[in-house]
């Protein structure tokens, strides 16, 4: 396939990887990520829903909604039981901004996207600042993952980095 | 809610093609020939489908450039109406109207080419005066950007969008790969290269430690 005319490929996996990397990098660095300049240090967290399917079906088996669902052995018993994520709703916070979204499926589109929109009246002004604002997200959200194929191609990801994750999500440690 | 207002949710596509030289003009031009057009009175359940202006879907003109592209942001809608009729009262109805002609020629069965024409002539009649269900789905087309977003996740509503926007602008819209926010190459190739990690469960699965719960009930943590 040529990625000038057909794009790049989507890959399930990745996604799902990239979400779950998503999660346990919040929780273990609270929720703070330096990202490569220009974007700079963003916080980050798990918000109010997460979805899991099996690894070769992209079907959703189990969803996690309220408050915190991150936070309960439910949700880290779904991933240690094989499953995969295939949405998860995040908060993120940039400088006095902040932005809700799910992520969702291999694609990584954006449901429920709440910008944090300064405008609210004046049709061709608010159309700006919600692009502006939307463009902002996707600006970080490249950091993210960025960041995320730094560590899943750097050379410490076989030997430190997924153990840990996989620590993680088994309770281990 | 869209694209213009309240929560969003988008798929984001990239444009492939090239932009011409006089694009203002030439897609005014092409948004106005594809635009939605009322269809006729006696119509009957055909979909019927068209661009119109985001503020109002009874706008169809494009001439008026500060009504749909902002600097190079192209916003504009696909409107689809389709004529439903209600099932169950409809069989009912025809059924009635079935037996209703048998008892006139006092006869037992309706044959059924007999029911077909009936069927035919209550179904037009009906949808004479029914109004259509209207779909809209918005996008916003970052021209200079060369990508769009479509208001919709539907796999129908995209396909269908993205066959409309080929027949109107001569490009092809191709979904957005995670990938696509990677500037380096090699870094592209390596990620499609890795083959997925599994957690593979030691044999005796300590199951994860739950977080203290308080007196409440709720989860501690959570939002920083």
């Amino acid at each position: 396939m040529s990625a000038d005319t057909e794009g790049l490929p989507i890959l399930p996996h990745l996604a799902g990887e990239f979400y779950t990397w998503l999660w346990w990098t919040s929780e273990e660095q609270q929720g703070a990520f330096d990202l490569a300049d220009p974007v700079g240090r963003v916080d980050l967290w798990v918000d109010q829903r997460l979805a899991f399917r099996n690894p070769n079906d992209n079907r959703i088996t189990a969803v996690m909604t309220g408050e915190n669902p991150s936070t309960t052995l439910e949700a880290r018993a779904a991933l240690a039981g094989g499953k995969v994520l295939q949405e998860l709703r995040i908060g993120l916070r940039r400088d006095d901004r902040e932005f809700f979204a799910t992520l969702k499926g291999p694609a990584m589109h954006l449901a429920g996207l709440k910008l944090p929109q300064v405008v609210n009246e004046g049709g061709e002004e608010v159309l700006y600042d919600r692009m502006h604002l939307y463009e902002e997200l996707c600006f970080i959200l490249a950091g993210l993952v960025q960041q995320y194929a730094d560590a899943r191609n750097g050379p410490h990801w076989d030997d430190t980095v997924f153990p840990r994750l996989r620590g993680w999500i088994i309770g281990e440690g | 809610m869209g694209i213009v207002s309240g929560s969003m949710t988008v798929g984001r596509f990239r444009v492939m093609g090239e932009l011409h030289d006089g694009w203002r003009d030439l897609y005014r031009d092409r948004l106005n020939e594809f635009a939605f057009t009322e269809p006729p009175v006696g119509i009957g359940k055909e979909e019927v489908e068209g661009w119109t202006q985001v503020h109002n879907l009874l706008d169809t003109n494009f001439d008026d450039f500060n009504r749909w592209l902002y600097n190079d942001f192209a916003v504009f809608a696909l409107r689809v109406d389709k004529k439903k009729l209600p099932a169950k009262l409809f069989k009912a109805t025809l059924d009635k109207k079935c037996q209703q002609w048998c008892v006139e020629r006092d006869i037992d069965r309706c044959p059924a080419t007999v029911r077909t024409d009936i069927k035919d002539a209550l179904e037009a009649e009906w949808l004479k005066r029914t109004l259509p269900a209207v779909s809209v789905t918005e996008c916003s087309w970052s021209i200079g950007g060369k990508y769009l977003l479509l208001h919709s996740l539907s796999e129908g509503t995209t396909d269908r969008f993205k066959k409309r926007f080929f027949r109107t602008f001569g490009l092809k819209l191709v979904p957005w790969s995670p990938l696509d926010w990677l500037s380096d190459r090699a870094a592209v190739e390596s990620l499609i290269a890795k083959a997925p990690n599994r957690i593979e469960l030691p044999d005796e699965v300590p199951l994860p430690t739950p977080e203290p719960v308080t007196d409440s009930g709720s989860h501690a943590g959570g939002a920083p």
